[in-house]
């Protein structure tokens, strides 16, 4: 067979199968991932909705989970709002998640600014260490956090939430910023001083526009990072009225009053701020990450 | 207004990793008001750094630099006013043709009006105002490069510094562009420096040219005089194309004359021509364009390896007996054809006699016009060297 498919002229592409061939393997391998992910990312998200809209004696009706919907009730979220801190702690996941994404993205642009514009010893070093940074799991850090904001008399505060969660997202988008300011062509800052602009002009006319994309990605993946966070809030925040919108949510599941409806409906609305965020956004972040290596 | 530029033992290394490594090394130069100067050599030579310095994009380790009266060697880029064209062309892609011409005009202040004013001036020179409002990344090539100059020139710079503007370009637009820039440089009061490694470029728009090696100067000379008289073995095989032939010869001295030999044929000179440090040995430069076959004073064999018409000429490829490379520049292709043997010839006023470190010390011509020794056509070398 092997000295035959050898004397055998090669078809195109060098392969004994078709090009024709292969490329319908490869659209029907596509295709048969996509229907994966769809229903094992779909059918959850859907069995939430479902649940999330109708009135829970509507549910459970007949002894069966009742997924085709008859009619939309926003019964579950009135509850959430009146019987429960559903407000609050959403309000403290929007301050913590907003102030942890802006200080990530901005030591994400000033570090990866430096470290591509300036020469300083052990620079390798500092970048490596950035990334082996990552590498941790949020709780090894969690535990070493609390005592340095025990220490400090900072627990159950915002700043130390964010000061957290920064400390998880940062070291990723200091490595994004610093692979995509590589991208960015240092003749265009050159060509800017020697225009008569000073460096922070040339910073801010030419180097903030022109990694727009980068920061952009950067800041949604710091916001992902802050808004889904469950392990440092739980450590840092003791108190309920300064728990954030995940760890108020797991709680429900504890109490008798609260069912399953309103922890559906809860879910909801956790979702709803990523999908706004990756419906408008999404073209930056593909053209962050294709940089980053990470297409 | 154009400001002449002073170097003066210009000297800059780079250290990285504990290694030094020397770029320019005591460069001196001057650049008359309002010149064309090209700085060109291989890549590495130093030209760029030379450039870069001068723009204050580097500073030198030691040496001044002075535009004028002015010492500008520890001045940021910011204040002087030099314009620079990179290499990478390095237009705004965030901003529209317009504002990219006119950023330079926008940081310094200029009201709008005027700024407009300007940019329509130097849009209309280049012939580029239709794609005013256009973003940089909707134009061809040869567009960018136009826009790039004219961000340059908008600002009426004393000292407009290019770096290899034209080497991502195609060769007709690199013709197109040249004549240009040539034409550009006639309206603005502006000295130019120019960096290429295109020996073509260097030679077809410059008043100087100045040839590096190796961060040293290696000559600077209007461009006739860098092909009529190089100063090495380096500078003549740099400058023209094909590169120049250099074949190794023996020297026997007489008593009034000295014989430089191959051992097909001999070229004499008065003994006092060559200077004394030489012994036994030169090596002799003949331009490609100056060999004939079957004709010239001087002849040798060559077995021909390859052919190339280019038209009007053709560049013939071959090897001497002893295995040195030697190209010949002829209309006369007529029966030579690979692995055949021509014998081409040469006159001595073309010939270039450089010692054994590669500096130049007798020129063919010198010894054509000089001590006529021998009966010679004195109209005919005219004539050709006219060429």
């Amino acid at each position: 067979m092997g000295s035959r498919g050898g004397i055998r002229r090669e078809r195109a592409a060098g392969s004994i199968v078709s090009q024709r061939t292969q490329a319908r393997l490869k659209r029907i391998a596509v295709y048969v991932t996509a229907l994966l992910v769809s229903v094992f990312v779909t059918v959850p998200v859907y069995v939430m909705v479902a649940i999330a809209i109708q009135a829970p004696s509507d549910v459970f009706a007949g002894g069966q989970v009742h997924l085709l919907p008859d009619g939309v009730t926003l019964r579950n979220f009135v509850v959430l709002v009146t019987e429960t801190s559903s407000v609050r702690y959403f309000t403290n996941s929007l301050i913590v998640t907003a102030s942890s994404t802006l200080l990530s993205t901005a030591l994400a642009v000033a570090a990866g600014y430096g470290l591509t514009r300036f020469d300083f010893r052990g620079k390798t070093l500092a970048a490596r260490a950035v990334l082996f940074s990552y590498m941790f799991s949020p709780i090894v850090l969690a535990i070493p956090l609390y005592v340095i904001f025990f220490t400090l008399g900072f627990l159950n505060s915002y700043f130390a939430l964010t000061l957290a969660l920064t400390a998880i997202s940062a070291p990723f988008c200091i490595w994004l910023m610093w692979q995509y300011f590589q991208t960015v062509p240092i003749a265009l800052e050159e060509s800017a001083w020697v225009r008569g602009a000073s460096r922070w002009r040339t910073v801010r006319d030419v180097v903030l526009p022109v990694a727009r994309p980068g920061y952009i990605s950067a800041a949604i993946f710091a916001f992902a990072v802050a808004w889904n966070d469950f392990t440092m809030a739980r450590v840092v925040m003791s108190r309920d009225e300064m728990y954030t919108i995940t760890v108020g949510a797991s709680l429900f599941l504890d109490r008798v009053s609260i069912g399953w409806g309103e922890t559906m409906a809860v879910s909801l609305l956790i979702a709803i701020p990523p999908f706004c965020i990756a419906l408008f956004l999404q073209q930056y972040l593909l053209q962050g990450f294709s940089v980053g290596g990470l297409e | 207004m154009a400001t002449p530029i002073h170097l003066e033992d210009v000297r800059k290394e780079f250290s990285t990793l504990g290694e030094t490594h020397l770029a320019v090394d005591d460069l001196s130069l001057d650049v008359p008001a309002g010149s064309f100067a090209t700085l060109v050599g291989p890549s590495g030579c130093g030209k760029t750094t030379t450039l870069r310095m001068l723009a204050g994009l580097e500073i030198p380790t030691a040496g001044r630099i002075r535009f004028g009266e002015t010492d500008v060697t520890d001045l940021p880029p910011q204040e002087r006013n030099a314009a620079m064209v990179f290499q990478s062309i390095a237009l705004y892609p965030h901003m529209t043709v317009r504002d990219n011409i006119g950023y330079g005009l926008k940081v310094q202040g200029v009201p709008e009006s005027e700024r407009n004013e300007r940019i329509d001036d130097a849009a209309g020179t280049l012939q580029i105002t239709d794609q005013l409002a256009k973003m940089p990344g909707e134009l061809s090539g040869g567009q960018q490069q136009r826009v790039a100059l004219g961000s340059a020139l908008v600002q009426d710079p004393d000292i407009l510094l290019l770096d290899e503007p034209m080497s991502d370009l195609d060769a007709q637009l690199k013709a197109e562009l040249r004549v240009e820039i040539q034409h550009l440089h006639a309206e603005l009061d502006t000295t130019v420096v120019y960096v290429t490694h295109d020996q073509t470029e260097a030679m077809t728009m410059s008043d100087q040219v100045v040839l590096l090696r190796e961060g040293r100067l290696a000559q600077a000379d209007p461009p006739q005089t860098l092909f009529d008289r190089p100063a090495s073995e380096y500078v003549a095989r740099f400058i023209g194309t094909p590169s120049t032939n250099v074949l190794s010869c023996a020297v026997e001295r007489g008593e009034t004359e000295a014989t430089i030999a191959t051992g097909e044929f001999e070229l004499s000179v008065p003994a006092d021509a060559l200077p004394s440090s030489i012994d036994e040995s030169v090596r002799l430069g003949i331009r490609p364009q100056y060999l004939h076959p079957g004709g010239g004073e001087h002849r040798f064999e060559v077995t021909v390896e390859v052919v190339e018409p280019l038209g009007t000429e053709s560049v013939i490829h071959g090897r001497t007996g002893d295995g040195t490379r030697v190209d010949v520049v002829t209309s006369e292709t007529a029966g030579v054809a690979p692995n055949e043997t021509v014998t081409v010839g040469f006159d001595r006023e073309h010939a270039f006699v450089f010692d054994r470190e590669g500096e130049t010390v007798l020129f063919g011509a010198e010894l054509a016009t000089g001590d006529a020794r021998e009966p010679y056509d004195r109209t005919e070398s005219q004539s050709r060297s006219t060429l």
